[in-house]
């Protein structure tokens, strides 16, 4: 096998226009890897100059009540994973800053789509997309006629009387073809890990170059599968960029709508009404005459055995706005929770057209381990409302137990107060602790595998040999 | 030892090879002689065991070549009529490298020494295959089959390409492997080299055995006559 392997890469460095435009095509890849770590270097340090701008004005505040405050509220950033530079994923589109405050959550803002200018949305050339579309195509280029070729010139008879099989043959062009995608594979991903120093982006790493490796060797077997049965370059080329096309054009396209008819998610407009409609049911904290806010100021004036709220040893005021708040949590986890079961089996029911399409699986994984897909981008949401609840209740519960009475809304507290509460700090979720998310585009990825070693293994010698 | 027994095999409604029955003997070199489509080829492609013939055997040294390809290939080597082989390796590195697939680990100079056997000059050794004419490439060619050291060797139109000095030295580098104990099935329309190099030649029409003889009882005129009779037939 290592011979064959040694000959196709002679071949290769053998012949000069190969070299000269691999000499080329890798000094950009180098340069597009290069340019999207910059970016996201840059994109990351201004997010965090910006996060500690916002916080310094935060811990800065001029004294006010902290229900104002609740209402001037704080920002979540989403930290741009180094792996974005790899595979932006869903980031492009999502936004990256959500604004934290009282009684309402809000949609994240500011995605790099509707930041850039049009020529840099449509012309901006990423690694993923070297990596998924390029690449692949080189292995094509090199597969699709390599066996008909031999066929042609009686080499492949000659290496199967001197003791080949043709399996073993086919196998050794396949892993040849493979290395070359795995040598891009990896200038890509060396110059990404030299900017990363965390375990885990180096988790995510390896597991990225695990789910190309699988790809482009799917992709090569096939293409030199493609070259053994057929007698012409162009049918196996036909045929070869047929599948490619269906694989990374159509089937997602296809799929992915067919997914959204099955699973549907409410539009923003409809999403938005029914949380309204479902809010107005609960405590306005705005309101003093509101028939629920009489009920919870009955409950309160008998646990503390008391008269009238100014007799209460807390300000019923915070009481009221925090039971506005759970409930407006409750009617978000109703809501956010339906549409994030939707988000997952859309997921799942996507992941499936990975059976037909290993681009799909790819594409997922790509994503997934690059900490860029709609789970990440989920976990992250979760995690701002998290910090979202806990920053509004710590404020709430300052305006009821901090020392002034209902009705006082002149009270103030501090720069003191307002540093006492924690900074938001999200850290991007362990990706062994949500690979089960990912199990089906993985066993898809290994079936296409073993189906594609299976095809190799049992092709029929003599009827492909002459 | 070479045995084909009653061997048929169609291609659609075309048969190739019709019934056909053949007996070559340790050490024999047998000439194949017909026209294009006569069934040369065909009957080469069974011995390799590339194809299955519709009824009848086909046996090197008692081996079933369609059953039992991976012993017969080991003991066979072959040479066709347009050896092209690796375009960017030189001559010595094509050798070199159907050796090592073959589970020869064989020293440059052995290859050299093999090379040269088999008609290559020794300057022409480090030149890539791009270079070379198709005389040389056969040659190359000549040189793989025998590095393989096989007892039985199949070789089609080997000497098509070759210059008439070339021809000769492939006569004469055949005749001395058989005496070494190798068979040799040799197919060819060239009724010259046929007379020159082998000890029994048989004529091949439409996929039949139509006539057999010893070529040290017929001249290359009396096998052309007879070759054209049947041929006109």
């Amino acid at each position: 096998m290592i011979d064959i392997i040694i000959n196709e890469w002679t071949k290769f460095l053998r012949n000069s226009v190969f070299v000269y435009l691999n000499v080329f095509f890798i000094f950009s890849l180098i340069f597009v890897v290069y340019l999207g770590i910059l970016q996201n270097n840059s994109q990351e340090t201004n997010r965090k100059i910006v996060e500690d701008e916002v916080r310094e004005q935060w811990d800065n505040l001029e004294p006010m009540n902290p229900h104002s405050a609740a209402h001037y509220g704080s920002y979540a950033f989403k930290p741009m994973n180094l792996l974005n530079g790899l595979d932006g994923g869903v980031n492009d589109i999502t936004g990256n800053v959500i604004k934290l405050e009282g009684h309402v959550q809000n949609e994240i803002l500011f995605s790099e789509a509707s930041q850039s200018l049009s020529i840099s949305k449509f012309g901006k050339l990423k690694s993923s997309i070297l990596l998924q579309i390029i690449i692949p195509l080189i292995i094509i280029f090199l597969g699709y006629s390599s066996i008909i070729n031999d066929k042609k010139t009686g080499v492949l008879k000659l290496l199967v009387v001197e003791g080949l099989m043709l399996r073993k043959i086919i196998f050794g062009k396949s892993l040849s073809i493979w290395l070359y995608g795995l040598l891009l594979l990896f200038l890509t991903i060396i110059i990404q890990i030299f900017s990363t120093s965390s375990f885990e982006s180096l988790n995510r790493l390896i597991l990225i170059i695990i789910s190309y490796s699988l790809y482009y060797y799917i992709l090569a077997g096939l293409a030199l599968y493609f070259s053994s049965i057929f007698k012409n370059n162009t049918t196996s080329l036909s045929i070869v960029m047929c599948l490619w096309i269906v694989w990374t054009i159509f089937i997602p396209k296809l799929w992915g709508n067919t997914v959204e008819k099955v699973y549907p998610l409410p539009s923003r407009q409809v999403f938005k009404d029914n949380m309204k409609e479902e809010r107005s049911k609960g405590i306005d904290g705005h309101n003093p005459y509101d028939k629920r806010r009489d009920i919870l100021k009955e409950k309160f004036l008998n646990q503390y055995n008391v008269d009238s709220l100014s007799q209460l040893p807390l300000n019923f005021d915070g009481i009221v706005m925090q039971a506005d708040e759970e409930y407006g949590n409750q009617i978000w986890d109703k809501y956010f929770g339906k549409n994030y079961h939707i988000l997952e089996k859309q997921k799942k029911l996507f992941q499936i057209s990975g059976i037909v399409n290993p681009f799909s699986s790819l594409q997922s994984l790509s994503m997934g381990f690059a900490g860029t897909d709609m789970m990440h981008h989920l976990d992250f949401l979760k995690s701002a409302e998290d910090y979202r609840r806990y920053f509004i209740k710590e404020l709430n519960d300052q305006h009821a137990y901090g020392g002034s009475k209902t009705g006082d809304w002149k009270w103030t507290v501090d720069s003191l107060y307002f540093r006492s509460v924690k900074k938001y700090d999200y850290k991007s979720a362990k990706i062994f602790d949500k690979i089960n998310y990912y199990s089906i585009d993985i066993i898809c990825l290994l079936l296409w595998f073993v189906a594609v070693n299976s095809l190799i293994f049992f092709i029929n010698r003599k009827k492909n040999i002459l | 030892m070479i045995k084909l027994n009653e061997i048929t095999k169609s291609f659609d409604d075309f048969k190739a090879v019709n019934n056909l029955s053949l007996k070559i003997k340790k050490g024999e070199i047998y000439g194949l002689l017909g026209p294009n489509g006569a069934g040369k080829s065909t009957t080469i492609n069974i011995l390799l065991g590339f194809l299955r013939p519709e009824s009848g055997s086909a046996k090197i040294n008692d081996i079933c070549t369609s059953t039992q390809f991976d012993k017969t290939r080991k003991i066979t080597g072959y040479i066709s009529e347009n050896v092209s082989l690796y375009p960017y390796l030189t001559g010595l590195e094509n050798l070199d490298y159907f050796c090592k697939i073959n589970g020869q680990k064989t020293k440059k100079l052995n290859l050299e020494s093999i090379l040269i056997k088999s008609g290559l000059q020794e300057s022409a050794h480090n030149i890539k295959i791009e270079n070379y004419s198709k005389g040389m490439r056969q040659k190359v060619g000549i040189a793989i089959a025998l590095a393989k050291n096989a007892s039985v060797y199949l070789l089609d139109e080997p000497a098509s390409g070759l210059d008439p000095l070339a021809s000769n030295d492939l006569s004469s580098l055949l005749k001395k492997i058989s005496k070494e104990g190798s068979t040799i099935l040799m197919a060819s329309h060239d009724i010259f080299r046929i007379r020159e190099t082998c000890d029994r030649i048989g004529i091949l029409k439409n996929g039949q055995l139509v006539n057999e003889m010893k070529t040290s009882e017929v001249s290359t005129k009396e096998i052309e006559k007879i070759y054209i009779d049947y041929m006109q037939k």
